[in-house]
């Protein structure tokens, strides 16, 4: 599955990048099927939003993004959810967990929305890679948000994809943990032939990017 | 599991007491509604069931009202027409007077008596007696005759104690020949009557059809006359809308056998209200669950937002949420209908034990109307969780 973008812009910075360039905004790029893509920008300069809008949960732009040549703005509720079940996975930066759920749960929920793409024991294994079995049965709202933010990545590896949308995914991580989530999701990208967008702050050679961005 | 997880965070965000009294609420309405048309069926039943019929009630006799004004008080042809028309009744038979003079007189000296006399004919299906001397054969000069019951009653409590005459059984005044004298062109024409039967219906003395039509033929001594009495039959006497009709239209018939239609206005309207009272119920019922639903949504919209965020289809939330909803309709619906069901057979003991008959089961009418209630709640759900989960997501 490709990527399009399309004068791609965010009503509310339209002013701001009609006075200057940007790799992304206001043009057209293309994602290619299993490209590694990282995009760098400082804040306020719509990284989330870029974020949101590749994964549609945000309107108010001009231009088109499409998955596959299709439209966003005009796929239907239950190719969008069939979309988000089998083809594209996301981190959230404010990672977005239940919080009367349990991390397992939390979890779970990812892996059993569609026909599952693991075994339930692969939740147990994706933990210990990333050092969170001891919290696997707390609830996630009383978790520290390091913990929350592991939760969030194998709750997206859980599921089939192929194209991992990640923004700022090791935000709340210290370089040990970080290097341990990018392997895992390294592994899990290449098991898949997965493509990914993440954005960050700054440049880092957590992985082999097939292309770089800035905003 | 992926239902007990989404119990899990739906849950949350109502609690039971909300659920309990959205349920009470359906319940009670629906209870309501039930019994209002199961009532509505025993009503019915009461009214119109074989066992609970009384054929003679079934046959007036229908009269202008007599006001003094008229010299004559006859039934017009359009007047009959219309009367057949109507919806309450099923027949209508005319009642046709002799048109000449006729005496009657005891052929024995032992037990004399004389009297002046008419006869009056109606199609047989309309006579509540049933005898095999009911029957004239032309050239016969002997006529069957049915008199009303009422007239041996007056002579053997009124007329007979007073003459000092001795009272007669039916079987005896059955047993007496009776001469009958038509006046034909001033001479008496001589016929031997015989009385065949007793009549509770029609108050009159009558004469089999076709001896009738030949008498008036021959014997006649005025031009035709209108009928001025008929008979008809109807399935309930006590209909308002009969006693409506006759009221309206200057006609009378037997008070007795209509009064019961006063009752019936009665409890008719209070039947039909509590029809109504039932069908508001369910309105509101409808509402408070449908609320309930839109308070379940609407307490747990950032959960619904986030799950379809995370990809789960709004067919999967539609199916899970009308799962969490309907089951408890459907108990509910069950739960009224046995109640009904209980009270039902209760009820038919206790009529039972005053006469009154009706089933001891719900009627089809009562388990139709609880499917359709059904129904109409699992379209309001449906319609409910898809209107508020598209509302939710954003």
């Amino acid at each position: 599955m490709q990527i399009q973008l399309h004068g791609v812009v965010p009503v509310p910075l339209k002013d701001k990048f009609s006075k200057r360039d940007s790799d992304l905004w206001n043009t057209s790029v293309t994602f290619l099927p299993g490209e590694w893509i990282k995009i760098v920008a400082p804040s306020g300069t719509g990284k989330t939003t870029l974020m949101n809008i590749l994964y549609k949960i945000r309107h108010d732009y001009e231009g088109s993004v499409s998955w596959d040549n299709k439209d966003l703005k005009t796929i239907s509720r239950d190719e969008l959810a069939y979309l988000r079940q089998q083809k594209v996975s996301v981190i959230f930066q404010d990672l977005r967990l239940f919080e009367n759920l349990t991390a397992r749960e939390n979890i779970e929920l990812n892996r059993v929305l569609q026909k599952p793409y693991y075994e339930a024991g692969k939740i147990d294994e994706m933990a210990e890679v990333v050092g969170i079995t001891h919290i696997l049965s707390q609830k996630a709202g009383v978790c520290s948000y390091g913990e929350q933010q592991r939760i969030a990545i194998i709750r997206a590896l859980v599921q089939p994809f192929d194209w991992l949308i990640m923004d700022e995914p090791f935000s709340h991580l210290d370089i040990a943990n970080t290097n341990k989530a990018a392997t895992l999701i390294a592994a899990e990208c290449r098991k898949r032939n997965a493509g990914f967008v993440l954005t960050d702050l700054d440049e880092d050679s957590l992985f082999p990017y097939t292309k770089s961005f800035s905003l | 599991m992926l239902n007990q997880l989404l119990k899990k965070i739906i849950r949350t965000g109502v609690g039971p007491g909300r659920f309990i009294m959205a349920a009470a609420g359906l319940t009670i309405a629906m209870l309501l509604i039930l019994s209002a048309v199961q009532i509505q069926v025993n009503y019915n039943e009461l009214l119109y069931g074989k066992n609970n019929q009384d054929s003679i009630a079934n046959f007036l006799v229908i009269n202008k009202v007599i006001n003094g004004n008229k010299r004559e008080n006859t039934l017009s042809k359009e007047e009959i027409e219309k009367l057949k028309q109507q919806p309450f009744v099923e027949e209508v038979g005319l009642l046709t007077a002799s048109r000449f003079k006729v005496s009657a007189q005891s052929p024995s000296d032992n037990f004399p008596f004389y009297t002046d006399l008419f006869f009056e004919s109606v199609p047989d299906k309309f006579i509540d007696v049933q005898s095999k001397d009911w029957a004239w054969q032309p050239g016969s000069t002997t006529i069957p005759l049915i008199i009303p019951n009422q007239f041996l009653d007056m002579y053997n409590f009124g007329f007979a104690p007073s003459q000092n005459l001795p009272q007669l059984t039916q079987t005896m005044v059955m047993a007496l020949p009776i001469v009958l004298n038509v006046s034909f062109q001033g001479h008496p024409v001589r016929f031997t009557g015989k009385v065949v039967g007793f009549s509770d219906r029609i108050s009159s003395v009558l004469v089999p059809q076709n001896f009738l039509e030949m008498a008036n033929k021959q014997f006649a001594s005025q031009a035709e006359i209108k009928p001025s009495r008929v008979v008809i039959r109807t399935k309930d006497p006590g209909s308002p809308e009969l006693v409506q009709y006759l009221k309206d239209n200057g006609m009378v018939t037997d008070a007795d056998k209509t009064r019961f239609s006063q009752y019936r206005k009665i409890v008719n309207t209070i039947v039909n209200a509590s029809g109504i009272t039932g069908g508001v119920m369910l309105l509101f019922a409808l509402l408070v669950f449908s609320l309930f639903i839109q308070l379940t949504i609407a307490a747990t919209k950032n959960e619904i937002n986030l799950l379809i965020t995370l990809g789960t289809s709004p067919k999967q939330l539609q199916r899970f949420l009308v799962k969490q909803f309907l089951p408890a309709n459907v108990i509910i619906t069950f739960v009224c209908l046995a109640v009904v069901a209980i009270l039902q057979y209760v009820l038919q003991g206790y009529l039972q034990k005053q006469n009154m008959h009706i089933s001891s089961l719900v009627s089809y009418y009562t388990i139709a109307a609880a499917g359709i209630i059904l129904l109409v709640l699992w379209i309001t759900n449906v319609s409910t969780i898809r209107k508020y989960i598209h509302q939710t997501e954003k």
